[in-house]
């Protein structure tokens, strides 16, 4: 606790730094230690040539003593917004709730409004699967949807406490060499879910990147049951 | 891409509005036999369940009674790595900047952030200035890498490097995240390097491998070679006289995987 409370302070006060990244773990007030905080967010094809596209959302974790950390909320719904045509609305939206040890997903689809508010779509189910322990339990639809939720390693990789140093004013030559750095996030676990679906079913994009391709512009939230 | 779109209006149109035999998957021929099937009370055909499943509707969840009524309000919002992190900053005694940042939507995150972004990485390079004992109105932001990629291999010395401060907060602002469908996911490659950067790729989405401190840190301190603030020694009397600021120097740590879901067991 005390490592955490020297590095908010730095933040918050917006003391001397050379950059604070910790992808989005413990990024603001409100949400920090929260179970809702999202830590991480990937999305990817999954292999080349793949017609496949992997969301990955990382929520809580135990890289600091004393987090939220270790249980799904059934008053978070986390939600996959997608842009598919450049905008920065969200046209689909897939959701994600757990209820009694499973994990609920919901979409691809509209949302039944954009914005800061959202309700679950429980006339768009996408499918279920178990909540997983240690060992991974996967769900596959007829759709050839992949589903899993559970605790995962942090994939992230950072040398948090160089940072630390760097910030707080030690360490005027600036992050370490590789020999000497150390993965603050090595050991670290989170609480994952991941969705793997066909491109089929969020249609084509008419978004693009600054280099020209056509892209989803894709963002994670949490939402919290009023 | 027209099939997809074709695909995923037939879907969405099966889906709202028949309840019946859909599939999202062209290359599923539906039997009519099997179609037959959907509606005899007995899971038989490719079914995966009573007449659901295969050919047939989806099978609905089993919801067990849940209750998934209620508004659910925004508490947490991410698209790239360390944006809200890194630009956002809060001052002692005024409403924070990074809550508010949770709670914006992407479409109006331009307006609200873009300036205080700016301001934010000349506040890091003045930070370092003063470590180095230099003016701080002397040490700034250059535009980066991103600029001789935009503008291709053909160094005529006469385009300007388009990333400057404030074209690189502007894109930054809108904080999400962009995902390539057709093409293969690179967070960012600077290919050959400088200066040319030949077979440069990125933006197309986000692994779990990608480096994304190291991107982060070239991007924002590494100037148009990407090596600005590595370490240099520039006396040549074997001590580094500028700081490393474009690599933390560590690399992935955690087990990751080829197969679903990607990410390594619990330790």
């Amino acid at each position: 606790m005390k490592r955490l409370k020297l590095h908010v302070t730095l933040i918050v006060l917006g003391i001397v730094g050379v950059i604070l990244i910790a992808a989005d773990h413990i990024d603001a007030p409100s949400s920090m230690n929260t179970t809702a905080d999202i830590t991480d967010y990937y999305a990817f094809e999954p292999s080349v040539g793949s017609n496949n596209t992997v969301f990955a959302v990382d929520l809580q974790t135990n890289v600091l003593p004393d987090l939220a950390y270790g249980t799904f909320d059934e008053n978070v719904l986390t939600e996959i917004n997608i842009d598919t045509d450049g905008d920065l609305v969200e046209d689909l939206v897939i959701q994600a709730i757990p209820r009694d040890g499973r994990m609920y997903f919901f979409g691809p689809v509209a949302p039944s409004q954009s914005g800061l508010n959202s309700e679950v779509l429980i006339n768009s189910p996408l499918g279920d699967v178990e909540i997983s322990s240690t060992t991974a339990i996967t769900q596959t639809t007829a759709d050839g949807v992949k589903l899993f939720a559970g605790p995962r390693q942090d994939a992230f990789f950072f040398d948090f406490f160089q940072f630390n140093a760097v910030i707080g004013g030690m360490a005027p030559g600036g992050f370490k060499v590789a020999a000497e750095a150390t993965d603050t996030f090595d050991g670290a676990n989170t609480m994952s879910i991941v969705v793997e679906l066909p491109n089929a079913m969020l249609g084509a994009t008419t978004a693009t990147n600054v280099l020209g391709i056509p892209v989803y512009k894709t963002w994670v939230t949490t939402n919290i049951k009023q | 891409m027209k099939s997809n779109k074709l695909n995923f209006v037939a879907l969405a149109f099966c889906s709202a509005l028949f309840f019946t035999a859909c599939t999202s998957d062209d290359n599923v021929t539906v039997d009519p036999i099997a179609m037959a099937t959907c509606s005899d009370g007995v899971m038989n055909g490719n079914e995966t369940g009573v007449d659901c499943g295969g050919s047939c509707e989806a099978c609905e969840v089993p919801m067990m009674g849940a209750d998934f009524s209620g508004t659910y309000a925004q508490a947490d919002h991410m698209g790239r790595p360390g944006i809200n992190t890194v630009l956002s900053f809060d001052l002692e005694g005024q409403a924070s900047v990074k809550d508010a940042h949770n709670v914006t939507i992407p479409s109006e995150m331009q307006l609200a952030f873009q300036a205080g972004f700016e301001a934010r990485l000349e506040q890091y390079h003045d930070v370092y200035a003063s470590l180095l004992g230099l003016n701080p109105e002397d040490v700034n932001y250059v535009p980066n890498i991103l600029g001789d990629i935009l503008n291709g291999p053909d160094k005529d010395g006469a385009t300007d490097n388009p990333v400057s401060a404030t074209v690189l907060t502007s894109v930054l602002a809108d904080d999400v995240l962009e995902v390539a469908p057709d093409v293969a996911t690179t967070y960012f490659n600077g290919g050959a390097g400088a200066p040319a950067f030949e077979g440069a790729v990125g933006l197309t989405g986000r692994t779990p491998q990608d480096d994304v401190i190291d991107v982060s840190l070239i991007l924002l301190f590494g100037g148009a070679t990407g090596d600005r603030f590595s370490g240099q020694d520039t006396n040549n009397d074997g001590v580094a006289d500028l700081p490393r600021l474009t690599s933390d120097g560590v690399a992935l740590t955690a087990d990751i995987s080829t197969t679903f879901p990607y990410l390594g067991a619990p330790e």
